[in-house]
Order: C-alpha cells, then sequence, then structure tokens
C-alpha cells in the first residue's frame, strides 16, 4: 500500500523534524502542528483527519494522549512495515511495549492491561521478540520481573541502574575504583602534605619509617599503638618502681611529634574545597577510568559515592558543598589491599572501651549472671584477654 | 548494681558498711528504725557505721526539723563516682600538678576530708619517708615521695585553694548530706512560710514571684556553700592581692608552681573546713578533655591544643553540665551559653607550642613579618619541623627598649594564629566552638555544649557499631541516621550494595536491637509478602543500651578482680605481712615476686579497663543533658 503524495509528503516534514529534535521518536505532534505542517496540502480541518487516518493505517503514526488531548507521533517506516505483518492482538502488545518508550513493561503489566489472554500475550511476545521488535531487558529494580522495550531503545537508567550497573549486576570494583579516586582527588585539593614532622636526629628513630609510602604509615601507626599498649604494660609490672610521669607539656610536644599524619590543614575559610561538580569534572575529564564509562557518569551519581564515602567517614563536609578527606585518611595506591584488615584475634580493633574489653565482645552476654552458669569468676573470655594460657 | 560492686570493694573489710548500703538500695529511702529491721541489727550498731558512710558521702541524709525520725537513702551518683576515681585523680594531676592529684586521690579515698587531715597526712609521711629512702629501693634513685611535689603544709594550703577555687574540691556543708529534692522542698516549704503567709501560690503572678523567690533563695544558699578566698581563709599572708592571680596562672599552666612559695607565708585555710571532690564539676572538666580528644583526632593535636584551652576558658564561666534553665529553643540555649575571648585562651595555651607549623601558610607568614637575619629565620624553621617553638634566646640579649615592642607585637601575632586555630575549628563539620558576633567583637568565642555533645555522643555510637558489627554495618546506620525510613531497595541502592548483603546485614542489626523495621501494610491482608518494612534506626535507644551495656561491663570486671584476688590470695596475704612489707625484695622468692608482679598487672589491667569504660558512660550519661537516670 503506498501512501498519497500529500501524506508521504507530511510524513517525510514530519520525520525531519522528529530526528532533529532531541526527543527523537518520542516527539509528539499536536492538531496545530499537524496543520502547520500540511499548511498547503489540507486546508481544512477534515482534509487533515483523512491524511491522518491515512497515515495510521499506514501504521506510521501513532496515536497518543498527552495532557488530556490527543496527539501523534510517528514511526520509521520499517517498524511500520514489520507492524504490518502482524496480527490484531501482537499489534496491541507492540503498542503497550512502545508507549513503555525505554522505561520498559512488564509482561504481566501488559496481560493485565491489554486483557487478552495471558497465553496469547505471551506467544505474541515471543513472536515479536523473534521478529526482532522488541527485545527483553534485565531491571535492576526488579531482576525477577520481565521487561520488555523496544528492540532499538536503549534501557533507561531507571531499569539498567545506571553506570554502577554491568548486565543487571553491581559494579561493584568500578565503585571502589571510583571511591579511590575521588579520595585521591580530594585528599590533593584539601590537605598540604609537609615533610615529617619528625627531624633526621630525632631521640626515638623509628627503622621502618617512610614518609613517601602513605600506607607504610598507616601501619606504623598501628604499630606504634601496639607498641605503646606493651609499653604500659610493662609499666605496670612493678608498680613501685614506675617513673614520674612526664609533665603535660612535654606529652603534648611528644604527641605533635609523632604524630603520624603529615598532613597540615589550610587556614579556615581561605580555600574552596572540591564540590560534587568539580569532582565529576575530574573523574570525567581525566583518562583513569574507561572513556566510555566516563561519559555515562553523571553529578548526581557522583554524589552517590560522595555521599558513601561520607557514612564511611573518608570525606568530611566544610562549609556549603565543598569536601574534605578526613584527616589521616589516605589514597591508596592500586594493587594494595582493600582496607587495613580487621584484625582476626581482634587486636587490630579500633573501637573503644566498651568493644575492647571482654564483655563488650562477648557471645554470651546476656546470659552471664552473678550466680549462673556463666559469671565474672568462671569466664573464660577474660581468662583469655588477661593473657591466660587455656588448658 | 554496678554501684554495689565499688561500694562493697571500696568499703571492703566492713561488711557492716556494705550490708547498710545495699540494704538501702534494695528497698529506698529509710529510717534508722526500719532500717534495722531489715538487717536484723541494733540500731545503736547502725548509727556509727551510718556515719562513715555519711562521711564518705555514699548515704544521704534528710532530718525534718519537728523531731520526726529522719531518712537515710543513697547516693547513686556519689557511689558510682568510686569507679571515677582514677580518671579524676588523672585529670586533677594533668591539671594541677602530680602534688594537687595525690591530695584530691586523698579526699576521694575519705569521701570527704577536714583540711587539719590532710595537712597531717603530709606532716606525717615527711618523716617515714625519708627512711624509706634511704632503706630500700635504692635501685630508683627518683623515688617519688607520697606528695611528689607537695611537701610543706603551705603547699597543701596553696593546692587546696587552687583545687578550691576551680570548684573540683568544694565545702562540705550541712546541706550537702541532704537529697536535692529534699532540698527543694525544704526550699519552697522556707519560701512559703516567710513571704506568702497565705499559702496561695497558684496565680500566674503568684507563681512568678514564687519560683522567683526559691531561684532567690537558693541562690544565697549556694552563695554560702561555695568557697570564696574572702571568707574561707583562717589566717592571710602579705600580698594576697597582685600576687595572687600570678599564682593562679602560674599553677594553669604548668601545675608546679607550688615550690615557688615554700615559704610559710601564704594564706592559710581554715583546718575545721571539709572539703569534698564535687563529681558534677568533674564531669564537666572531663567533657572538655572528651571534646579535645575528638579534636586531635579530626584536626591534629596542636589545634586540639588551643580547643583545650579554649575550653578550660569557658569551663570556669559554665555553671555544671546540667544547670537549672530551660531554654524555649535551640537558639536560645545557645546564647546562654558562655563565653571567652582569644586573651583567655592564650593565657592557658601552653605558650612553648608552635602554632604555626600545622597550618598552611602561618609560617611563612611570620618568617616574612620578622625580617630578622638569615642564620635565624633557618634555626626557626628546624624547630617548626619538629613542632616545637624554640624558646628564643637571642630575643633576651636584644637591647631593653625594643624588647618591650618585640612581646607586644609577639602577642598579637600569637593572638592571630590562636584566631586562625578556632577558626578551623569553627569551620568544620563538628562546629567545635563559634565566634560570637553579637558583642561586635571580633574575637569573643563560644561552644554550643549541648551541639557538640550529641555529636560526640554519635561518635562514639558509631565506633561501637563498627567495632562490633564492622565498616559496613556502620555505613548503614549512619545513612539512616540522615535520611530516616527507608525500605530495602532505597537502601541498598544509596550504600551502593547488593539487596542481599544489606539484608543479612539489618536483619543482624536488628536481632542485637539496633535497629528497627516498621510494617507499613499495602492492604488489608497484611501478608508479609505485600507489606512494605522501612528500617529506621533511634539513637537514643541504642545510647542506653550501649550504656547499660557498659555498665554490666563494669561490673563483671570488677567482679573479676576480686575472683582475681582469691586466686593469688595467698602470695597478697604474704606481701601484706608486717615483717614483709616494704621488702618485698629480698624476703620474697623468685616465684612469688613473679606472681606478685602478676597479680599487679592482672589488678591495674582490670582497673583501667574499667576507668576507660567509665569514660564511655560519662559521655553517655553525664555529659548530655537528656540522661537523668543518676540525677542526685
Amino acid at each position: 500500500m503506498s501512501l498519497s503524495d500529500a501524506g508521504e509528503k507530511l510524513y517525510q516534514e514530519l520525520l525531519k523534524t522528529t530526528n532533529a529534535s532531541p526527543e527523537g521518536l518520542k516527539k509528539v505532534f499536536f492538531q496545530e502542528d499537524l496543520a502547520a505542517f500540511a499548511s498547503d496540502a489540507a486546508g481544512s480541518v477534515a482534509e487533515l483527519m483523512s491524511l491522518v487516518a491515512e497515515l495510521s493505517q499506514a501504521m506510521l503514526f501513532r496515536t497518543s494522549k498527552l495532557g488530556g488531548r490527543l496527539c501523534w507521533s510517528i514511526r520509521p517506516q520499517s517498524a511500520a512495515k514489520a507492524i504490518k505483518a502482524l496480527n490484531a492482538d501482537e499489534q496491541t502488545v507492540y503498542t503497550y511495549v512502545e508507549e513503555a518508550h525505554e522505561k520498559g513493561i512488564w509482561i504481566k503489566d501488559v496481560k493485565k492491561r491489554t486483557n487478552i489472554n495471558p497465553t496469547v500475550v505471551q506467544k505474541a511476545m515471543a513472536k515479536l521478540e523473534s521478529s526482532r521488535l522488541v527485545k527483553s531487558v534485565k531491571n535492576v529494580r526488579n531482576p525477577a520481573q520481565k521487561t520488555y522495550i523496544l528492540f532499538h531503545l536503549s534501557p533507561s537508567e531507571d531499569v539498567t541502574g545506571g553506570s554502577f550497573f554491568d548486565a543487571g549486576d553491581l559494579d561493584e570494583s568500578l565503585i571502589e575504583e571510583l571511591s579511590n579516586l575521588i579520595i585521591f582527588h580530594v585528599r590533593q585539593q584539601s590537605w598540604v602534605d609537609q615533610k615529617s614532622k619528625r627531624p633526621r636526629r630525632d631521640l626515638t628513630p623509628l627503622s621502618d619509617d617512610d614518609e613517601d609510602d602513605d600506607h607504610r604509615h598507616r601501619t606504623n601507626a598501628v604499630h606504634g599503638k601496639k607498641r605503646k599498649l606493651g609499653a604500659s604494660q610493662h609499666d605496670t609490672i612493678d608498680i613501685e618502681d614506675s617513673i614520674p610521669a612526664p609533665s603535660r607539656s612535654a606529652l603534648l610536644h611528644k604527641e605533635i611529634q609523632n604524630d603520624p599524619v603529615t598532613a597540615i590543614v589550610y587556614p579556615a575559610y581561605t580555600r574552596t574545597y572540591p564540590t560534587t561538580a568539580s569532582i565529576h569534572n575530574f573523574i570525567t575529564t581525566t583518562d583513569a577510568i574507561r572513556a566510555t564509562k566516563a561519559e555515562t557518569l553523571t553529578v548526581s551519581e557522583i554524589q552517590d559515592i560522595i555521599n558513601v564515602l561520607v557514612w564511611d567517614d573518608k570525606l568530611e563536609q566544610v562549609g556549603t558543598g565543598g569536601y574534605r578527606t578526613v584527616r589521616g585518611v589516605n589514597f591508596r595506591p592500586p594493587g594494595f589491599p582493600t582496607d587495613e584488615p580487621e584484625g582476626e584475634d581482634g587486636e587490630g580493633w579500633a573501637g573503644n572501651a566498651l568493644t575492647q574489653a571482654p564483655c563488650g565482645r562477648c557471645p554470651v552476654f546476656d546470659l552471664c549472671h552473678d550466680s549462673g552458669p556463666i559469671n565474672a569468676g568462671s569466664c573464660t573470655y577474660f581468662s583469655e584477654w588477661l593473657g591466660d594460657s587455656l588448658d | 548494681m554496678l554501684c554495689l560492686a565499688p561500694a562493697s570493694s571500696c568499703a571492703c573489710p566492713l561488711t557492716l558498711l556494705e550490708q547498710i548500703f545495699s540494704t538501702l538500695a534494695e528497698y529506698g529511702r529509710l529510717t534508722l528504725q526500719t532500717l534495722a529491721q531489715h538487717m536484723g541489727v541494733a540500731p545503736r550498731r547502725l548509727r556509727h557505721a551510718i556515719g562513715l558512710l555519711l562521711e564518705q558521702q555514699l548515704v544521704l541524709r534528710y532530718a525534718p526539723e519537728d523531731g520526726s525520725p529522719g531518712f537515710y537513702s543513697v547516693d547513686w551518683r556519689n557511689a558510682y563516682g568510686i569507679v571515677r576515681q582514677d580518671n579524676i585523680i588523672d585529670l586533677v594531676k594533668d591539671r594541677h600538678g602530680e602534688g594537687a592529684g595525690k591530695l584530691v586521690g586523698n579526699i576521694l579515698q575519705l569521701g570527704s576530708a577536714c583540711v587539719g587531715d590532710l595537712v597531717r597526712a603530709v606532716e606525717n609521711t615527711k618523716a617515714p619517708n625519708h627512711i624509706s629512702e634511704t632503706n630500700g629501693n635504692s635501685h630508683e634513685p627518683s623515688h617519688p615521695s607520697y606528695f611528689a611535689d607537695i611537701t610543706t603544709v603551705s603547699q597543701v594550703h596553696a593546692a587546696l585553694r587552687v583545687l578550691l577555687r576551680s570548684g573540683l574540691v568544694v565545702k562540705v556543708t550541712s546541706r550537702s548530706y541532704v537529697a536535692p529534692t529534699d532540698l527543694q522542698e525544704e526550699l519552697e516549704d522556707i519560701v512559703k512560710n516567710a513571704q506568702f503567709p497565705d499559702g496561695k501560690i497558684s496565680g500566674p503572678k503568684k507563681q512568678a514571684e514564687f519560683k522567683a523567690a526559691v531561684n532567690n533563695l537558693k541562690r544565697q544558699w549556694r552563695e554560702a556553700d561555695s568557697y570564696s578566698d574572702a571568707k574561707d581563709l583562717a589566717s592571710r599572708g602579705s600580698g594576697v592581692g597582685p600576687n595572687k592571680r600570678l599564682k593562679l596562672n602560674g599553677a594553669l599552666t604548668n601545675g608546679h608552681a607550688y615550690g615557688a612559695e615554700s615559704d610559710d607565708s601564704g594564706p592559710r585555710l581554715s583546718n575545721e573546713l571539709i572539703v569534698r571532690v564535687n563529681h558534677s564539676r568533674c564531669a564537666l572538666a572531663l567533657r572538655s578533655q572528651r571534646l579535645q580528644q575528638l579534636a586531635k583526632r579530626v584536626l591534629g593535636p596542636v589545634t586540639a591544643a588551643v580547643y583545650g584551652a579554649l575550653l578550660r576558658a569557658l569551663e570556669s564561666k559554665c555553671r555544671n553540665v546540667r544547670d537549672d534553665e530551660i531554654y524555649e529553643t535551640e537558639e536560645d540555649e545557645e546564647a546562654a551559653q558562655p563565653i571567652a575571648n582569644v586573651g583567655e585562651v592564650a593565657e592557658i595555651l601552653d605558650p612553648t607550642i608552635d602554632l604555626t607549623s600545622s597550618i598552611k601558610g602561618l609560617g611563612a607568614d611570620e618568617n616574612l613579618a620578622n625580617g630578622a637575619g638569615k642564620k635565624r629565620k633557618k634555626d626557626r624553621d628546624d624547630y617548626a619541623d619538629i613542632g616545637i617553638k624554640r624558646e628564643d634566646q637571642s630575643d633576651s640579649d636584644g637591647d631593653q627598649r625594643s624588647r618591650g615592642l618585640t612581646s607586644y607585637r609577639d602577642r598579637s601575632k600569637r593572638l592571630t594564629h590562636i584566631q586562625a586555630h578556632l577558626c578551623i575549628l569553627e569551620e568544620h563539620f563538628y562546629t567545635f566552638c563559634s565566634r560570637v558576633r553579637a558583642h561586635g567583637g571580633q574575637n569573643e568565642w563560644r561552644v554550643n555544649f549541648p551541639t557538640v555533645t550529641q555529636k560526640v555522643i554519635l561518635a562514639e555510637l558509631d565506633t561501637t557499631i563498627s567495632a562490633r558489627f564492622g565498616k559496613v554495618s556502620l555505613r548503614i546506620v549512619r545513612m539512616l541516621r540522615e535520611k530516616g525510613r527507608l525500605d530495602e531497595k532505597q537502601l541498598s541502592s544509596r550504600v551502593m550494595m547488593r539487596i542481599k548483603e544489606v539484608r543479612s546485614i539489618l536483619t543482624q542489626l536488628q536481632f542485637h536491637g539496633y535497629m528497627e523495621a516498621q510494617e507499613l501494610p499495602k492492604d488489608n491482608s497484611r501478608q508479609p509478602s505485600r507489606t512494605i518494612f522501612l528500617w529506621f534506626i533511634d539513637d537514643a535507644r541504642i545510647q542506653s543500651s550501649i550504656l547499660q551495656q557498659t555498665y554490666k561491663a563494669m561490673t563483671r570486671t570488677i567482679q573479676r578482680i576480686e575472683f582475681e584476688r582469691k586466686e593469688f590470695q595467698p602470695v597478697i596475704a604474704k606481701a601484706d605481712r608486717s615483717d614483709v612489707k616494704n621488702q618485698e625484695q629480698n624476703k620474697l622468692e623468685m616465684a612469688e615476686k613473679q606472681m606478685l608482679r602478676d597479680w599487679r598487672e592482672r589488678e591495674e589491667r582490670l582497673w583501667s579497663q574499667v576507668s576507660r569504660m567509665d569514660d564511655i558512660v560519662a559521655l553517655l550519661r553525664d555529659f548530655s543533658k537528656k540522661d537523668v537516670s543518676l540525677l542526685s
């Protein structure tokens, strides 16, 4: 079936406009728009109506409603040809999938809305799929629901879950890389590195001290803590022998000297700390991540990562919208283990006095009772904590 | 429960005291007669014991004026204070020197002590101390004497005066033994009888008048009970006026100022004056310590030191952690916080700390402004590297005229540096302090204690959660704290984790009572599959549950000490024998020495753990106004 000249001309005009518009095939035309396009071919409304009817018949027009008014959008000719080959049920199913655009539609919804026998819908969908008119996609929000969209469309972010999803699955390594990259960037921008405060001729040399290696430095700090713990235990061995405590200011000076964090802060209110937008800019312009991936990253996705980093105590907000790294947080060079291992024996735990005490970690804490089977005297965790060998 | 354990350990040999205390704890307020009945002991025998408990500040007493029998009740706060002893002593040592710490330790051990006794203790220890130093312990030449730097009577008086003035130690008056609620009632009765003879205090106008009158009388009482140099000095030395301020400053900065006035001319306190440690004041000081710690973690030690100085400057102006005022809005409350100016901070701050090296740009600035010779500049840089400002000797041999100018300039530069640090504190997300603009002056600062304290509390909860359940759980908890109630799907997308992982963490947290789920059925059938579960956390609840757990853990730790003591009983008993004491090195065998050392190590370790857990209790219970479980 061939179109009338007027119809063909209108279709070509609309196709041009549609291709030019950013909405693509979603571009809709109201009656006035159509009248404007076809002003020479169809002077009256009746003439226009017949044109529209012709194009609709040829499946080149799709009718929908927007804001209570009828409107039309066009289909590509190839699609129109394929649709015409379908039977009525299949056509109905196709229009529903088409209407759902990039969001896709759950097959159960199609069944419900079309009021067609479910098995027929199932069959129709299978046919549409095999003739490459629709395709099924995985919806991250509801992975169990079979969702269909038109074959030539790519699913929207709502369906795919955005840049952090790879084929419907969370791309954890990407998130981690990005987090690390953000920390690196913000760290560079928000603190000034200075040479180790510890002078060369210091009284307490640490042999494995290496200020260039941030990671080593961090483990150093942990060791230092342990060493201190050991020392204080040693002190308590003979209480009478304890030497008088050094004065407060001496302690403070020592503290300042041995501070493992070498970064110093910028004066307040003088610096514009990186914002989400600037971090996004850095991430997308650097070649640290794949270009195709970088293109799809949006500012709000970067904001999501930043939020997580804030909750993880890696970044903190300064002023309105600026971020800096939490003091002591450092960039982890690629290839290093993900995080400081949480000590298997519980020794490396940060935490507070409660969680370090045997009771704070006791699995039978709620059962512990003065005259019960478990009490302070019979507690094995205490013995362990006090360094008894269990036999 | 927790209070019983320390109370019993402190009154250990006096089992009668322990019994009285636990009976009172169990039954609440009792008269002497009913107490005797409950215990099955003659009231006559109880009288003395109760006197001791009163002296130790463990029991409160209420005696009506009309001669009816008095009531006794437990003073929970002071009883708890026993486990805080170590922390308080450390605090005082840190601020006012070793000797003052020992002095406070003495007062704490006795509960309350009169000045005469404290003085005598020093006098007595002086003599035997010399003997023991000549006898044994020769391997430790600098063996600290009982009062490390307080050896003369006037030093005791000076130290006590400093403590009294700081409020850490207060006078004991007859009112100190009465429970605050009783005091309040008594107060109201007096006011009613004196100013409102018709007994009508109900109208809005009358009520306001009545309240004002009550507060007025309360203030009078408070003033009468509080220490002042004018009233409480028995004798005065020569130079009380300008000299006094100088001494105070010296004591604050380095705590070793007592030696300076070793002559016996200093003013003295009356020997009959009874003093005790003021626990609520100590809570205030401990709070400052805690805030400073947090500042150190997030902004480094130098800035934290500046913050500490600001807090101490404010402390003297604060009333107790909880004051009586009730504020309408948060702004009112903030406006009511005390203010300190930079000058006061500078006076308290340790002058040897280099303020410039920890902020970008400050150090360079100074060098430019100095314009001094090249060598000196280099010199200074070297020391700035290690964070210590060298005490400049070159200044002293400069000519006298320019020195005045230099010191003036140095001071103003120092104030600028302190301001820079305070700005950093203000800029931080926690808003550690804030500049007061209402007063026009640029350099006045205040700390909004309620909000900062709340943030510290949340940080403590976070630490606990992260230590127990790992970082990922913490992420979820903090996210929910910020966002409110969310269902699984929103939750997992925000924390960027797989829904399955999130689910298991949520269940774990819910099991341990850290998290709650709200059910929101989609229809009337209330099937779980047709229900939305919104997850949320309740910080107040977590706070109280962690507090309870801490109490229990502390109790267990203290009980464990008793258990360990029994294990080591033989060797402890031997070491305590009069012929062995002080000569452990010679009289004990190798194995016994090892055992003794082992026991001491264990005891020390357990007690220090108790003290550290007390830090948590102090934070969760005493620093915020919200918890009133131990209000007394």
